[in-house]
């Protein structure tokens, strides 16, 4: 996947396009990295993809190739980017045949111990890539969610749409991708 | 297919009844089978679990961008406190309940998520933590403790609330308008007490404000809480761009991204305190996407609360008057008001005009419509003489004419007042220890008020504000000696104003008189004069259209001119000017204060002059005004009894003067804290009064522990250190410990030296004490060099005819007739004389030393007659113990 086939791009004229493109790749690129640091410095540590889009921000938001976005378009360059790193991470612990089954526990007993599935992501990526030909705008929805880490009322934010909408749009596309997957299977 | 006819029929049908699904399917589908199978597909799949689409993606994110797998990690340790079960999850955060094992106390324990992303998170983070740590108020849920888990995750455990969200407690008690005020009251006092901590919560919002179930008010999560002054530039783009805050609490320019400030709070306040009348929002945005919330927020102007309420059926509409309503529309007009600039302008003046509505009084905030004045305190005014039941009735025109010059007057005082308070409440912030003691004082003070500094510097938006915070830093700055930070932050006021495009001559005037003050603190005098005459030519045009407030800051400059005159010694101009500042002063005396100050002034000036018994009459005025206002145990009462001490010790009446220096200490040690250095500069008159009393060793330990607390608070190199000096040197003179006299007073020679410039005349004050203790042991020739030195110092510093030099011709005069340089000393002394009896009493002691020295002179070179004429003169003058 290139950041080309992603949808909900707002502009087309070339001027935009290219400093969108440019605007991905340095989140992208400061995603990529910040992770890498983070795994560096502290293997044990937990990485949630909503902290590293802040943190990519905070790095981002004084720099010149992002000082004239919002924080809003930020956000959305940085799901996608953001999908596309863990995607390609996806890609190489798949390469890599290492286990699926490594836990990661927080401090909440309730949400623990999620297993890995860098198949069922990849399964995910697919099936998303589908939707947004159907409902692109369901689809940058998901991605926002899902891979940015955004809450509810950022996504509505970012897709001015009202929170019950993007509650309502979410259940939808949500068993839309459930069916797939089971299709998949 | 169409994707939104999909939507909407899975809308329709997902959350009904199994049963009904069926029907609704078929109904929804029309025939068209295709869409009835997706639907149903769809419908069914709603249910199927989908771990990696349901949980937070933290969970497996960091799972795969994690290289190597790792060991769970272990129960983490928080020394005396066991986690119970996750309360609640925030932007960075993570709260769980908490029991402390060893008292089984419930807590709140909050830990940074992520804490390794970067050393800024982690500062964020801290940041909650330190402002908690600030904060010490009844209001606010408090810290207990923090730590770092062996992982490096930050931690810290508070206060564990069990309430109700402020309304949700109102409705379930069915609270009354007096008692939601009450609540509100107490809600504002938290917000506030942060406030004076420089610490803006920016999210105050219901559910961050809990009642327990005894009705205490608790103000939780400063998580987004911003420290003034502190750069988180990037951060606070980060908060306020993604929308960290609620919406509907959110103010106009945090949905535009700008700069927040107190005036942020006081909106949310004003949202919260209309929900809390009207029992709902003041807009309604449920329905709105967050584009047209946005847009709601800065145009629309909610309706007013009254009517709200009564739209609403809520309690409060029945139970207050048309009247009533009216204050309150007001209220909320102005806390909620779109231009940040409009609002109240702190906390407390919005908690001021919540106290004046449930007094009955007029609103401060209330427009200025003479009608609603006028009835407002004709109605006071009436229902005080009904419960007093004395008061004959007055007839309508003089009531009415009566009531306009009250309210005009009251106008006055208020605004007055309002700026005393401010200036107040930050002097108090700055002066009065928390609980934490030690010798970190001179760091709270400097850290405060560089704080308040950073504070001004946010106010861009409102050059007005800016000006009074830079103004009343000033203040602070001067009245700290650090005359230099001073005069920056004055011009900044000036500038600021300026920049307010704001033609308001009288704010200007009053700026520029705060200038003129300060540069007779500097010595500046021509400075001094430069900007008071401005503020003067400024004032004038205002006074002749018979403007009240105009008046009133022309007797000011009067005032502060005439404390230029003093400092120069010039003392009959100033008893001149200072009358005319008080005669000019407004007959309807706004504030009692300021003319109690002139007076005061003028009371210094009789001092100076050596008119000993007018000034003490005059004291024992301002005596009776301060203590009328402000109760007996204010600071300020403890000034004028310094003053009463001083004009006793003057006298000679050291027993007098000790007991009113007593008084004031001990109002000092009340109010400042013992180690403060308001008390030590009070101590070190006590040690001069028992050093006269000749109690050299109670002297001794007064003055030591004055010098103390005045290095620990200033540094070792402050003017006010000098003058303890001073006073050790003199006590080590009369106890005619020389060496220890002479090493005090070159000490002191050397602190006025770095603190005020070599050729400020307090350098020459120590010098010429030095030279004392050289007469003192009869080294004449040594004590001459220093006082022909002293004299050049004096006349280059204050002039020829200041009485400074007067006195040092004398004393220079003395160290010649003690070599028996008899014609030399004695013209010397005649010079310094004819300087000093210019301005000074008679009967003052350097006159009669002078008088004394002239005819011992004069008798030596044969001048017998001459010489007993002063002779005749001294006998006339002294003292009849």
């Amino acid at each position: 996947m290139t950041h080309s086939d992603v949808h909900g791009t707002p502009a087309n004229d070339p001027d935009s396009r290219s400093e969108l493109d440019h605007l991905f790749s340095v989140t992208y690129e400061e995603l990529r990295r910040l992770a890498s640091s983070v795994r560096r410095s502290d293997p044990r540590a937990s990485i949630t993809p909503t902290a590293l889009v802040n943190e990519a921000w905070l790095k981002l938001a004084g720099s010149p190739d992002v000082a004239h976005t919002s924080p809003m378009h930020f956000k959305r360059i940085a799901a996608r980017a953001m999908r596309q790193v863990l995607i390609e991470a996806a890609r190489r612990r798949q390469a890599g045949k290492r286990g699926a089954d490594e836990l990661h526990v927080t401090f909440d007993d309730t949400v623990n111990a999620a297993a890995t599935d860098a198949d069922g992501l990849l399964a995910l990526d697919d099936a998303l890539t589908r939707l947004a030909a159907q409902a692109p705008r369901q689809a940058q929805l998901v991605e926002s969610r899902f891979f940015g880490g955004l809450s509810v009322p950022e996504t509505a934010a970012l897709l001015d749409i009202s929170e019950s909408t993007v509650l309502r749009e979410w259940r939808l596309a949500r068993a839309w991708l459930a069916r797939e997957l089971a299709a998949d299977a | 297919m169409s994707w939104a006819r999909l939507q909407a029929a899975f809308d329709a049908i997902i959350d009904a009844p199994e049963h009904q699904r069926d029907a609704l399917v078929q109904d929804a589908s029309h025939g068209d089978a295709d869409f009835e199978r997706e639907l149903r597909e769809l419908l069914a799949a709603d249910a199927v679990k989908l771990p990696l689409l349901d949980r937070s993606n933290a969970e497996w994110a960091s799972a795969l961008l994690a290289d190597a797998p790792r060991p769970a990690d272990e129960r983490p340790e928080f020394g005396p406190y066991r986690l119970l079960r996750l309360l609640g999850e925030g932007g960075m955060g993570v709260v769980y309940l908490g029991e402390r094992v060893d008292v089984q106390r419930m807590v709140a324990v909050k830990l940074l998520r992520d804490a390794w992303l970067s050393p800024a998170r982690r500062a964020r983070f801290t940041t909650e933590q330190r402002a908690l740590a600030q904060l010490d108020h009844p209001n606010i849920a408090r810290l207990f403790d923090a730590g770092t888990l062996a992982n490096g995750t930050p931690w810290f455990v508070m206060e564990y609330v069990e309430g109700l969200p402020l309304h949700r407690y109102c409705e379930a008690n069915q609270c009354t308008v007096t008692q939601r005020l009450q609540l509100f009251r107490a809600v504002c006092s938290a917000v506030q007490h942060a406030h004076d901590q420089a610490i803006i919560h920016r999210d105050l919002k219901p559910s961050n404000i809990l009642v327990t179930t005894d009705g205490t008010v608790k103000l939780l999560d400063f998580g987004i809480a911003k420290q003034l002054g502190q750069e988180h530039r990037d951060s606070e783009r980060t908060h306020t761009g993604l929308r960290m805050m609620t919406p509907a609490y959110a103010a106009p320019e945090q949905v535009r991204g700008e700069r927040v400030g107190v005036f942020t709070d006081v909106y949310a306040l004003g949202v919260v305190m209309y929900e809390l009348l009207a029992e709902r929002l003041p807009l309604d945005l449920s329905s709105r996407t967050p584009g047209q919330a946005d847009a709601m927020i800065l145009d629309i102007e909610p309706e007013p609360v009254s009517r709200a309420a009564r739209a609403q059926g809520a309690g409060s509409a029945a139970a207050l008057r048309r009247s009533e309503w009216n204050d309150l529309d007001v209220l909320c007009k102005m806390a909620m008001h779109k231009d940040p600039a409009r609002r109240y302008r702190s906390v407390d003046a919005l908690l001021r005009d919540v106290d004046h509505f449930r007094a009955g009084e007029p609103l401060d905030a209330h427009p200025d419509a003479l009608s609603y004045r006028v009835s407002r305190f004709v109605r006071r005014r009436w229902r005080e003489a009904a419960l007093v039941a004395a008061l004959v009735l007055l007839s309508v025109g003089a009531a009415t004419s009566y009531t306009v010059r009250l309210g005009r007057a009251r106008d006055a005082a208020v605004r007055e007042a309002e700026r005393r308070t401010r200036l107040q409440r930050f002097m108090l912030a700055l002066f009065t220890g928390g609980d934490e003691a030690g010798p970190a004082d001179s760091l709270r003070v400097v850290t405060l008020v560089d704080r308040g500094v950073q504070e001004a510097r946010l106010l861009d938006g409102d050059p007005a504000g800016q000006a009074d915070l830079y103004a009343t830093l000033g203040s602070v700055y001067q009245k700290l000696g650090r005359f230099e930070r001073a005069d920056a932050m004055m011009q900044a006021a000036l500038l600021a104003h300026a920049n307010a495009g704001n033609r308001d001559s009288l704010t200007r005037a009053a700026l520029l008189l705060n200038l003129g003050d300060l540069r007779i603190d500097q010595a500046a005098y021509l400075g001094a004069d430069s900007a008071l005459t401005q503020a003067d030519a400024l004032v004038v045009p205002r006074v002749s259209a018979r403007d009240a407030n105009a008046v009133l800051l022309q007797s000011r400059i009067l005032g502060t001119v005439g404390r230029r005159q003093e400092e120069q010694g010039l003392y009959d101009s100033a008893t001149v000017t200072l009358q005319q500042a008080v005669a000019r002063y407004p007959a309807s005396d706004p504030d009692p204060l300021v003319r109690a100050s002139l007076l005061g002034e003028l009371a210094n000036v009789h001092f100076y002059a050596g008119r000993y018994a007018e000034s003490d009459s005059l004291n024992r005025l301002v005596l009776a005004v301060q203590v009328a206002r402000s109760g007996e145990r204010h600071p300020a009462v403890a000034e004028v009894y310094i003053n009463l001490g001083a004009t006793e010790f003057e006298r000679g009446r050291f027993v007098e003067a000790e007991r009113w220096y007593r008084k004031a200490i001990d109002i000092d040690s009340t109010f400042y804290g013992g180690a403060h250095f308001r008390t030590a500069a009070h101590l070190a008159m006590l040690g001069r009064a028992l050093v006269s009393q000749e109690r050299y060793d109670e002297a001794t330990s007064v003055l030591q522990r004055a010098l103390g607390i005045q290095q620990a608070t200033f540094g070792s190199a402050h003017p006010r250190v000098a003058s303890v000096l001073n006073e050790l040197g003199n006590v080590a003179l009369k106890h005619k410990a020389f060496d220890s006299a002479d090493a005090y007073f070159t000490r002191m020679a050397t602190v006025y030296r770095e603190a005020n410039g070599d050729a400020h005349f307090t350098v020459a004050v120590a010098l010429s004490n030095r030279a004392t203790v050289f007469n003192e042991q009869q080294q004449y020739v040594r004590a001459e060099g220093i006082y022909r030195d002293v004299v050049r110092r004096f006349t280059e510093a204050q002039g020829a005819e200041h009485m400074n030099t007067g006195i040092a011709r004398i004393k220079l005069g003395r160290s010649l007739i003690r070599q028996k340089r008899w014609a030399a000393g004695a013209a010397e002394s005649e010079a310094g004389y004819t300087i000093v009896a210019r301005q000074a009493e008679p009967g003052v002691s350097f006159l009669q030393a002078a008088r004394k020295d002239i005819a011992e002179a004069l008798l030596a070179l044969g001048r017998a007659t001459e010489s007993a004429t002063w002779t005749k003169a001294w006998e006339s003058h002294a003292a009849p113990k």
